[in-house]
């Protein structure tokens, strides 16, 4: 191991691939403090590779066909050998996705691995979140049961409400005036498609990350060898016994708690004529559907819903302070604890019926979320004194 | 790379030992039997159906010398009411003598039919439309219209020809006789395909080849 | 040990469970029943075939004779005329009626619910399929209910419009305690649960099996990963 190679093999001449994978995988260097939040990055390539086998192999058995795409996930829940675990792997896949995703960001966002030299990291990962509600969306259409239906026509109709390019683009989704076959294939293959642009974001994201390096809970770069580790064996062993947790969980959801994966109304056949009685999101769009419910204007309630999203984007330039992690900065450690919480209670509130209290939850913890990123943030940059 | 660079290794990774060793192998094992559901929603689902797949066919609008084609178990079948010449040029000698099996040794048919004339009744004959050689659906051409004319099935893939009880002639690279159904008669003009009275033990997965 | 001898050793073993329950017909196979004598007259199981009830433990001849029973629409005849043929074990098992108008001509209006799903997209589930079919009684005096409603105090509004189904004595179970109303809506909710999950048992058996590995794996990383990091320089 330590002796240097004599002379390169002829594998090692024509295409570097071992050396590459040693120097990336095996001797890269990692910082020695990295906590379990870090183990979240894996987590996420890993449900991914789930998602992606478990997608292929029931694409082989649905049809897009308004008049089929029912009965045919029927079929595959029902006749199709194991189709019900593959269906119920891809289901709660999306669930430890979103989860795992939020965590992950919610991780940077508190020990600052937005922050130079990251900031393409920051963004490469926004992307691929974007990328991902877009194709959950589109798969959750797939099956075409009522939440199915309608959650896509509230969705389209909202995109259509966007100034100058939401026409154009829901109509380019839609194939026509409304939600029907044309519709249903381009949905199917838009979700098909995108999860491999998916994949490929992902590598952008790591080779980022192994440009810049990892962050650590400290928030100071290590500077010499001594402050690192090797990846394997010191992370792979670790990342290994904490997937076995994570897939622990994963498990628990597929095989013991199937209720939770879907909303019972999508086993009804989508129908054009009756929208089902308490229409809401599944969990990971709550957030944003309450933002659009709690504005009382529905361009107003795209534009923050948007917003939302946009300031994670703009963060990188309107925190400028040198400072990454909260603990650091005595308001930031205040304050993203609430925007964190607000988060929570949004996602809480998009799925309750639009009562007034609801509303009002919502509403404040709206403003906390843009209080924080556009008030707290940029201001304290300046004037904190670290602790 | 300079020495310098690498963060320290620990001693430990050199040892092959038995908890390295046996928590890669467990891993490996889990991976393998988690390829075990996604292999088994390949699988043909039509095979463990309790379905009988029997399909009666009504032979009474068939005139002599005329035929009907019929889909049983997505195979195309043909059905052909053979004339007096057609039976007689069947039993021709010189005709014979141009077979690769004549005599249907091979078994590409239930019992009730490993005759002459492949069928249980020579009158109609019954047949799987599916070319031995590579699977096209031969189409049955009768050269003229007298009505000694023999005619066979010819394949237009790769040309193989069969008489019309379905035998191969030796010059066609089709290697097999056409695939006889198992065939019940119900009444004189009413036939059961899927089940043979003469040969009930009888599955189209004994045969060579279809 | 046999399935049938494990059923006797379970039944034995659950408590309060009643001395005449045969062990050969659990709840869902006696419910079966049910949905074959009553419900069946109005309602269907669009996703289910009669094949997939081998799940449920019927045996491939009841399957097949109980398929052979049913008759489906198929296409037309030379003359035009709609033609039926004999279900096959790998049909669907369907509403009686030949499409939704003459659903809605024969109830009043409405068309009778699927029950592929039912016990899952039904608020409250089999639970509340047992509560409605047992909710029925005569409607209070002075209460008005239109044509073809029945009173029923599971509903929100007190009325439903499913005549009540069951009766004590309604049918005889083959090998089963007597059937009173209690009993046959106790068996015909849990046999549209298992028809709405028909691999619960086995997505339950698979997950104990992938848990107990996972922990296993879960174990041996930790220590690998502990003595991995004890070494470190």
């Amino acid at each position: 191991m330590s002796s240097p190679p004599q002379t390169p093999g002829w594998l090692e001449q024509r295409f570097p691939i071992m050396s590459v994978l040693r120097r990336e995988y095996v001797a890269f260097p990692m910082p020695r403090n990295l906590n379990a939040l870090w183990s979240f990055g894996a987590f996420l390539i890993v449900t991914m590779a789930f998602m992606i086998a478990s997608g292929l192999f029931l694409a082989i058995n649905y049809t897009p066909d308004i008049t089929q795409a029912f009965a045919s996930v029927e079929a595959i829940d029902r006749h199709i050998p194991s189709g019900w675990f593959l269906r119920s792997l891809h289901m709660g896949g999306v669930t430890m996705l979103f989860g795992c995703l939020y965590i992950h960001i919610g991780r940077s966002l508190w020990y600052g691995s937005y922050k130079a030299p990251r900031e393409l990291l920051w963004l490469t990962g926004l992307g691929l979140m974007l990328m991902i509600m877009v194709t959950a969306f589109a798969g959750y259409v797939l099956p075409w049961g009522q939440m199915s239906y309608w959650g896509a026509t509230v969705v389209l109709n909202a995109v259509r409400a966007v100034p100058l390019i939401g026409r154009p683009v829901s109509e380019l989704l839609l194939g026509g005036e409304n939600l029907g076959n044309i519709a249903l294939h381009r949905l199917f293959v838009l979700h098909f498609t995108m999860a491999f642009a998916i994949l490929g974001t992902i590598a952008l994201h790591v080779a980022a990350l192994h440009v810049v390096k990892s962050n650590n809970p400290s928030g100071i770069d290590p500077t010499s060898p001594g402050q690192t580790l090797p990846f394997h064996p010191y992370y792979t062993s670790r990342d290994g016994f904490a997937l076995c947790l994570f897939l622990m969980v994963y498990a628990g959801l597929v095989f013991f708690l199937p209720s939770l994966l879907t909303l019972a109304d999508n086993y009804v056949q989508a129908n054009p004529l009756i929208t089902p009685r308490d229409i809401r999101p599944e969990w990971y769009f709550a957030p944003f559907y309450a933002i659009l419910r709690a504005v009382p204007s529905r361009l107003g309630g795209l534009t923050f819903a948007a917003g939302s999203l946009a300031v994670l984007f703009a963060l990188p330039w309107l925190d400028r302070s040198t400072v990454r992690v909260a603990t650091q900065r005595p308001l930031v450690r205040f304050s993203l604890p609430f925007a964190f919480a607000s988060f929570v209670l949004l996602g809480i509130a998009g799925m309750q019926p639009p009562t007034e209290t609801w509303l009002v939850v919502s509403r404040v913890a709206m403003a906390w979320w843009f209080i924080h990123f556009l008030l707290v943030i940029p201001l304290t940059s300046e004037r904190e004194i670290p602790s | 790379m300079p020495q310098s660079d690498t963060p320290p290794f620990p001693d430990s990774t050199k040892r092959r030992d038995l908890l390295a060793t046996g928590t890669l192998a467990l891993g490996c094992a889990g991976a393998c039997a988690l390829a075990v559901p996604f292999l088994n929603s390949l699988k043909n689902t039509a095979i463990t159906s309790l379905s009988d797949n029997t399909l009666e066919v009504d032979l009474s609008t068939l005139a002599p010398g005329q035929g009907m084609t019929v889909q049983w178990q997505d195979w195309p079948v043909f059905i052909q009411r053979r004339t007096p010449q057609m039976l007689a040029a069947l039993q021709a000698p010189a005709h014979i003598a141009t077979l690769r099996d004549a005599d249907s040794k091979i078994l590409q048919q239930p019992k009730d039919a490993t005759n002459w004339h492949r069928s249980v009744r020579p009158d109609y004959g019954v047949l799987v439309g599916i070319c031995t050689h590579l699977g096209c659906v031969p189409t049955f051409e009768k050269p003229g219209s007298a009505p000694e004319a023999k005619g066979g099935y010819f394949c237009p893939c790769h040309g193989s020809h069969f008489d019309a009880a379905g035998r191969v002639v030796q010059r066609a690279p089709a290697p097999y006789n056409l695939p006889v159904p198992p065939v019940t008669f119900l009444s004189d003009t009413k036939i059961r395909i899927g089940h043979s009275a003469g040969d009930p033990g009888f599955s189209m997965s004994d045969i060579q080849q279809i | 040990m046999t399935p049938r001898i494990r059923t006797v050793l379970l039944a034995a073993a659950l408590a309060g469970a009643p001395a005449y329950a045969s062990a050969s017909t659990t709840p869902a196979q006696r419910g079966l029943v049910v949905f074959q004598q009553v419900c069946s007259a109005c309602h269907g199981m669009e996703h289910v075939t009669f094949g997939d009830l081998a799940g449920l433990g019927l045996p491939a001849d009841s399957i097949r004779k109980w398929a052979a029973d049913e008759t489906l629409p198929d296409g037309v005849d030379d003359n035009g005329d709609p033609k039926t043929r004999h279900a096959t074990p790998s049909d669907p098992i369907l509403a009686p009626y030949p499409n939704e108008a003459v659903a809605r001509l024969a109830n009043h209006g409405l068309l009778p619910p699927d029950l592929s799903r039912l016990a899952l997209t039904l608020p409250g589930g089999a639970d509340e399929i047992r509560r409605i079919l047992l909710s029925y009684a005569p409607a209070p005096e002075g209460m008005k209910l239109d044509d073809g409603r029945y009173y029923n105090t599971a509903m929100k509004w007190k009325h439903i419009g499913m005549p009540p189904p069951l009766q004590d004595g309604l049918l005889t179970y083959p090998d089963g305690p007597p059937a009173t109303t209690t009993q046959m809506a106790s068996d015909v909710s849990a046999f549209l649960s298992w028809v709405a999950h028909p691999h619960q048992g086995e997505r339950r058996r698979m997950g104990f099996y992938v848990l107990a590995y996972l922990a296993l794996m879960a174990l041996l990383t930790f220590l690998l990963q502990r003595r991995v990091w004890k070494s470190r320089r």
